[in-house]
C-alpha cells in the first residue's frame, strides 16, 4: 500500500532567519529531512508543515528546486500554528508533507522575460521562480523585480534583494517615505505603473494581499498585458493539502490541488469567492 | 448472481456472518432508525430509512489519524509520530437504500484520485454492502429518480435485495457481495420466473409512488453557473439558522476537519484527529488573519448547492446528491433544495 | 381564537408606509401544510401569512440575525422589524429586552394567542394519523385540532398531539405586544415542571447512564445552539474552531485562545457542551422548546433547560421572560438570596 499521504515525515530545522520584527514577524526556516531524502517538486508548490500539537499550516516553498540541501519556508506569524512556528529553534522537528498543489509552468517560459511583482510576504511564493530562473538564467530573458512593503523593516529577503541587484533589476518600494529611503514610496501597483515593464513576451508574476493584486492586474491590463500573461497564486485556509475536505474551493477548483497558481485568464472565469 | 433467501432464513444468514461486524438498522425512537451492530436480530418490515447514513460507518465522524508524543531523557527530546489505522475488521451493513449506496459510489471518487484516502478504503474494502430496494418511497421529501438515482440502483452495493412478501430476491454484484452469500450457501435457492416478475413489477410501482420532482436537474446544473450572483440566495437563506444538519445528514458530504488534540501538554501527547466538518458554519472558510471569503449565509446555501449539482458534476459527470431528502425532512426551519432549485430552473439564464 | 385576518391589515399597512422592513411571519413550507419562516417584504406578499397549530418555530431567533446583519452595515437602516409571535416566543423577547441586546424599538410585535391549544408534535401527529398525509390543521372551538386528509376531516383532542412543552405552557398568549389576535385567557398549567419529574426521580447514576447514552448519539450539528434566540454570543465559549477574528486581534491571542472543548463527538466533550450550554441558559431559557424539536437525533434536551428554569424559580423565585424591567437572573443579586451553596 502506498505511503500514508496525510502522515508527515520529519523534518530539522537547520537554519532560522528573522526577516521582520516585531507584531507582524517575518521568520525564514530551512529545514532538512531526518531520514535524509529529499523530494522533487515544482516551484509554487507548498508543503504542509506540522507542529504537533497546534497543528498544520500549508506554506510556499520559497527554495527553488534546484536547490538539494534543503527546503525553504518563509513564515508569518498569524495564528496557532504559525505563532508555535515561531517559537522553534534550531535543530527542532517539525512534520512536512507534500508537496502539493500546481505550481508555475516555467517550462512554458523559455526565452520571456519575467517581471515578478510581491507584495510583502507574497514575495515569497514567487522566490522560487526566481531563484531558479536565476540558476537557469540562458533559458529565459530579463529578468526584474518589483517588491514592496509598508516599511523598510516588513521587506523580506532584503539582503539577497541588494545582492540581486547584481543581476538583474530590481525596483524597491515602501508605501510611505521614510528617511534613508531613497527608492520609490508608494503602493506596489503604483510602483508598477511607474517602471512600465514591457508586455512583449513577457510573463508578470504577482502574489501579496489581496487588495494589492487586484491593483497590479489592472495595472497590468493597462500595460497591454494579456490575461494569460499575468500569472497569480490563491490562497485559502486549508487543511487536508490534497482537495478532500473541501474547505480550499474555489469554484470547482480546490486551491491545494488544482492550484495555487492560476493564470488571470483561467482566475477570472472561477467564482471571485477567495 | 440472483437468488432467493426465504425471510425466516435471514436471522440464519445472520449467525453465519460470526467474523464480521454487522450493521443493521435498528429502531431508536418512534419511527427513527440508525445503524447499531447486532448478532442475530431480524429486520424491522416497517424501517423507511437511518437518520444518520452508513457514511457513519465507513466515513466516521471521529478517526485518529496519528499519535504524537515527546519524551525527554535528561537534556534530550525525541519526538516520535505514529500513524494510527482503522482496525482491520470485516463488516457488512444491512439495510442499506439504493441511494445511500449511490452516495457511497460517488464518495469512492471523491477519496480516491490523485492522493487516496487510506482510512476510507481500509473502511470501504473491508465493508460489504447490503441493499434494499425500496418498494415505496422512505420519505415523502425522496427524489432519488430526479438525480439520476432508482429505488433500486446498484450503484455501490455489493448486494442487493428485493422483498417479495416472505423472500427476498438476492443480487450479488461484486466479489464480496458473493462471499457474503457464500457464507451460508445452503439457505440460498435459485429463484422461479414468477419471482423476478414480480421484482420487475414492484420496481414499475416503486417509481410510480416518488411523489417529489425536481425537473431537468442537467439543465438546472447548467443554469447554476449563471445564477451566481442572483438575489435570490439572499432570499432563501434568510431563514438559515447555519447549523450543521443539512451536511452532516447527507450521505454523500465529505468536508472535514483536521485538529491536534492533546491529551497532556507536558509531556506532549496526543492525536491528530479527522471530524466532520460543514461549508454551513460560519468560520469554514475563514483565514487565520479574519478573512472570510463566505461570511453570508447566502453564499454558503450557494456554495452547497453549487457544489451538488454543478462543481461535482463538472469534476465527476455526476450529481454529488441522491435524492434522499433527508436535508429537506430535518431542516429547522424548512429549506428546501429542491424548491431552491426550482427556482433556479426558472429565473436562470 | 386568534386568527392571523386580524393581524394582516396591520402588517399590510406597515410594509406600505414603510415603517418596519420586514415582517418575520409563518408562511406555508414545501409540503403545503406546515408552517415555516417566511420573511414578507411587499405588502401584497402578506397574504401568504398563517396562523396555525403548526407554527411551531420561535421567530425571534431571526432577530439576531436582523441585528448582525445591521452590525455589519455602514448605514444601517434602523427601521424596525415586524415579527409574529406566540406567548412563549415573546417571552424570548422580553429576555433579549432585559439583556439590552435589542432595543423595544427594534421590534414591532404582531402577537397571537394559543388561548387553550398550543402547536403541534410533528411525530405525535404523523403517529396519530399512521401513513396518512394532512393537507392542513385548524383549532377547532371545542378544544381539539382538525386535521384535514385526503380520506376528510379527523378530529384530535388537543392535549393528544400537543407539543410537551405546551402541556407546561407558562403564557398561553403574548406577555408583550403591539397588536394582539386571540383570548387573554390566562391558563395555569397543574404542573409547570412535570416532565421533568421522571428524570428527577432517578438515582444519581441511573440519572448519569439516561444522559450518557442521549449524549453520545450527539453529532455536534449545533442545530440545538443555532435554533436558540439566546445564544447569540458571536464566539461561542464551548466551540473550540470559532473565534471573533478582527483586524487588531494579534498572532498571541489566536494562539493563546483556550479549547474548552475538542471537536471529537466523544462522551466528554459532548457533556460539556450541553452542560455549559445549558448552565448559560439558566435564568434565560423560555422553553420554546426549540432546541429539543430541531435535535435530528431526539435528544431531550428541554430537561436539561427545564431544570435550570425550576432552580431559578425555586432558587431565586425568579420566573424567566415576563417582566422587562427586572434585571437579568445572573447579572443581580438581593440580599435574601439563598446562600447556603456558599461555603
Amino acid at each position: 500500500m502506498e505511503a500514508n499521504v496525510y502522515i508527515p515525515k520529519l523534518a530539522k530545522i537547520i537554519e532560522i532567519k528573522e526577516e521582520v520584527g516585531g507584531a507582524r514577524a517575518i521568520k525564514t526556516f530551512r529545514t532538512v529531512f531526518t531520514n535524509g531524502t529529499q523530494f522533487e517538486y515544482r516551484s509554487g508548490q507548498c508543503a504542509m508543515l506540522s507542529i504537533f500539537g497546534k497543528g498544520e499550516s500549508m506554506i510556499s516553498i520559497s527554495s527553488s528546486p534546484l536547490v538539494k540541501d534543503y527546503l525553504q519556508f518563509s513564515v508569518l506569524k498569524m495564528g496557532r500554528v504559525t505563532s508555535a512556528l515561531h517559537e522553534l529553534e534550531v535543530g527542532d522537528l517539525i512534520g512536512v508533507r507534500g508537496p502539493y498543489g500546481n505550481g508555475f509552468p516555467m517550462e512554458d517560459w523559455k526565452r520571456k522575460n519575467i517581471v515578478f511583482i510581491g507584495g510583502g510576504i507574497g514575495l515569497a511564493p514567487i522566490w522560487s521562480v526566481l531563484q531558479t530562473a536565476l540558476l537557469k538564467k540562458e533559458d529565459y530573458g530579463e529578468l526584474s523585480l518589483i517588491y514592496g512593503a509598508r516599511t523598510s523593516k516588513d521587506l523580506v529577503f532584503r539582503e539577497e534583494c541588494e545582492e540581486l541587484k547584481k543581476k538583474m533589476r530590481v525596483f524597491l518600494s515602501i508605501d510611505v517615505a521614510e528617511p534613508g529611503w531613497d527608492e520609490f514610496v508608494g503602493f506596489v501597483p503604483q510602483n508598477v505603473l511607474d517602471k512600465k515593464p514591457s508586455s512583449a513576451n513577457t510573463i508578470a508574476i504577482t502574489c501579496g494581499p489581496p487588495i494589492m493584486i487586484k491593483f497590479v492586474i489592472r495595472a497590468l491590463k493597462d500595460l497591454h498585458f494579456e490575461d494569460n500573461q499575468i500569472y497569480t497564486t490563491v490562497e485559502n485556509k486549508m487543511k487536508c493539502g490534497i482537495g478532500k475536505c473541501g474547505r480550499c474551493n474555489i469554484g470547482p477548483h480546490y486551491v491545494c490541488k488544482d492550484g495555487p497558481v492560476y493564470s488571470w485568464a483561467e482566475l477570472k472565469n472561477l467564482p471571485q469567492e477567495y | 448472481m440472483e437468488k432467493i433467501l426465504l425471510k425466516k432464513a435471514l436471522p440464519q444468514w445472520v449467525k453465519a456472518l460470526a467474523s464480521y461486524t454487522v450493521y443493521s438498522p435498528k429502531k431508536d425512537k418512534e419511527e427513527s432508525w440508525n445503524y447499531a451492530e447486532i448478532d442475530h436480530e431480524d429486520f424491522d418490515p416497517n424501517f423507511l430509512n437511518t437518520t444518520l447514513p452508513p457514511k457513519k460507518i465507513l466515513f466516521p465522524q471521529k478517526e485518529i489519524f496519528l499519535e504524537f508524543s515527546k519524551t525527554a531523557e535528561g537534556s534530550q527530546e525525541t519526538l516520535e509520530v505514529k500513524e494510527v489505522l482503522p482496525e482491520k475488521k470485516a463488516a457488512v451493513i444491512f439495510g442499506v437504500r439504493p441511494c445511500d449506496a449511490r452516495a457511497a459510489w460517488l464518495l469512492d471518487k471523491v477519496f480516491s484520485g490523485e492522493f487516496t484516502d487510506p482510512y476510507y478504503w481500509i473502511r470501504r474494502n473491508q465493508t460489504t454492502l447490503v441493499g434494499l430496494a425500496c418498494d415505496a418511497p422512505p420519505s415523502e421529501n425522496c427524489f432519488c429518480l430526479s438525480v439520476e438515482g432508482s429505488p433500486f440502483s446498484e450503484e455501490g452495493l455489493d448486494v442487493l435485495l428485493t422483498d417479495l412478501g416472505d423472500r427476498y430476491l438476492v443480487k450479488s454484484l461484486t466479489e464480496k457481495g458473493e462471499k457474503l452469500i457464500q457464507a451460508a450457501k445452503h439457505h440460498f435457492h435459485d429463484p422461479k420466473p414468477e419471482d423476478r416478475k414480480k421484482v420487475k413489477a414492484i420496481q414499475a410501482e416503486s417509481v410510480k409512488k416518488i411523489k417529489r420532482q425536481l425537473k431537468d436537474a442537467r439543465a438546472v446544473s447548467s443554469k447554476l453557473k449563471g445564477s451566481f450572483e442572483s438575489p435570490l440566495w439572499d432570499e432563501e437563506s434568510m431563514s438559515c439558522i447555519r447549523c450543521g444538519i443539512c451536511t452532516y445528514l447527507c450521505p454523500s458530504c465529505h468536508c472535514f476537519d483536521i485538529n491536534d488534540e492533546v491529551e497532556s501538554a507536558s509531556p506532549l501527547k496526543g492525536n491528530r484527529v479527522r471530524t466532520w466538518d460543514t461549508c454551513q458554519f460560519p468560520d469554514f472558510t475563514m483565514h487565520s488573519s479574519g478573512h472570510n471569503p463566505r461570511p453570508e449565509k447566502a453564499s454558503r446555501l450557494r456554495q452547497r448547492l453549487f457544489h451538488k449539482f454543478q462543481y461535482f458534476v463538472e469534476t465527476y459527470g455526476q450529481f454529488q446528491c441522491v435524492g434522499c431528502g433527508r436535508c429537506i425532512s430535518l431542516c429547522p426551519v424548512g429549506i428546501d433544495i429542491i424548491k431552491v432549485l426550482d427556482k433556479v430552473n426558472k429565473h436562470g439564464s | 381564537m386568534a386568527k392571523i385576518e386580524d393581524l394582516k391589515e396591520e402588517a399590510k399597512k406597515l410594509l406600505r408606509e414603510g415603517k418596519v422592513k420586514y415582517i418575520i411571519g409563518y408562511g406555508v413550507g414545501s409540503n403545503g401544510w406546515m408552517a415555516n419562516p417566511v420573511f414578507v417584504k411587499k405588502p401584497e406578499d402578506v397574504d401568504a401569512l398563517v396562523w396555525d397549530p403548526t407554527c411551531v418555530h420561535n421567530l425571534t431567533r431571526f432577530l439576531v440575525d436582523e441585528k448582525r446583519r445591521k452590525g455589519k452595515e455602514k448605514q444601517p437602516d434602523t427601521r424596525p422589524v415586524g415579527i409574529i409571535v406566540k406567548g412563549c416566543d415573546s417571552r424570548a423577547i422580553v429576555v433579549l429586552l432585559q439583556e439590552k441586546f435589542i432595543d423595544r424599538k427594534d421590534v414591532y410585535i404582531l402577537g397571537v394567542s394559543c388561548e387553550k391549544a398550543g402547536v403541534v408534535d410533528e411525530k405525535k401527529l404523523a403517529k396519530k394519523l399512521a401513513g396518512k398525509k394532512p393537507s392542513q390543521i385548524e383549532l377547532g372551538d371545542k378544544d381539539q385540532f382538525i386535521i384535514s386528509t385526503a380520506e376528510g376531516k379527523t378530529e384530535v383532542p388537543v392535549a393528544e398531539i400537543l407539543a410537551e412543552r405546551c402541556l407546561e405552557c407558562k403564557a398561553n398568549f403574548p406577555v408583550i405586544f403591539d397588536l394582539m389576535s386571540g383570548d387573554k385567557t390566562k391558563r395555569t398549567p397543574e404542573k409547570p415542571f412535570g416532565s421533568i419529574e421522571q428524570t428527577e426521580a432517578l438515582s444519581p447514576e441511573e440519572r448519569w447512564n439516561f444522559w450518557k447514552t442521549e449524549l453520545d448519539k450527539c453529532i455536534r450539528c449545533y442545530a440545538c445552539r443555532s435554533v436558540c434566540p439566546m445564544c447569540y454570543c458571536d464566539e461561542c465559549v464551548v466551540d473550540s474552531i470559532n473565534m471573533a477574528v478582527a483586524a487588531d486581534t494579534t498572532a498571541e491571542e489566536k494562539s493563546e485562545k483556550i479549547k474548552w472543548i475538542q471537536r471529537s463527538p466523544e462522551s466528554s466533550e459532548n457533556f460539556v457542551y450541553h452542560m455549559v450550554r445549558a448552565i448559560h441558559l439558566g435564568g434565560r431559557c423560555i422553553d420554546c422548546g426549540e432546541c429539543e424539536r430541531a435535535c435530528p437525533l431526539d435528544i431531550p434536551l428541554r430537561f436539561l433547560n427545564k431544570k435550570l428554569e425550576k432552580e431559578a424559580k425555586e432558587l431565586f423565585g425568579y420566573e424567566v421572560g415576563f417582566d422587562v424591567s427586572q434585571p437579568a437572573l445572573i447579572s443581580c443579586f438581593k440580599d435574601s438570596d439563598p446562600e447556603d451553596f456558599i461555603r
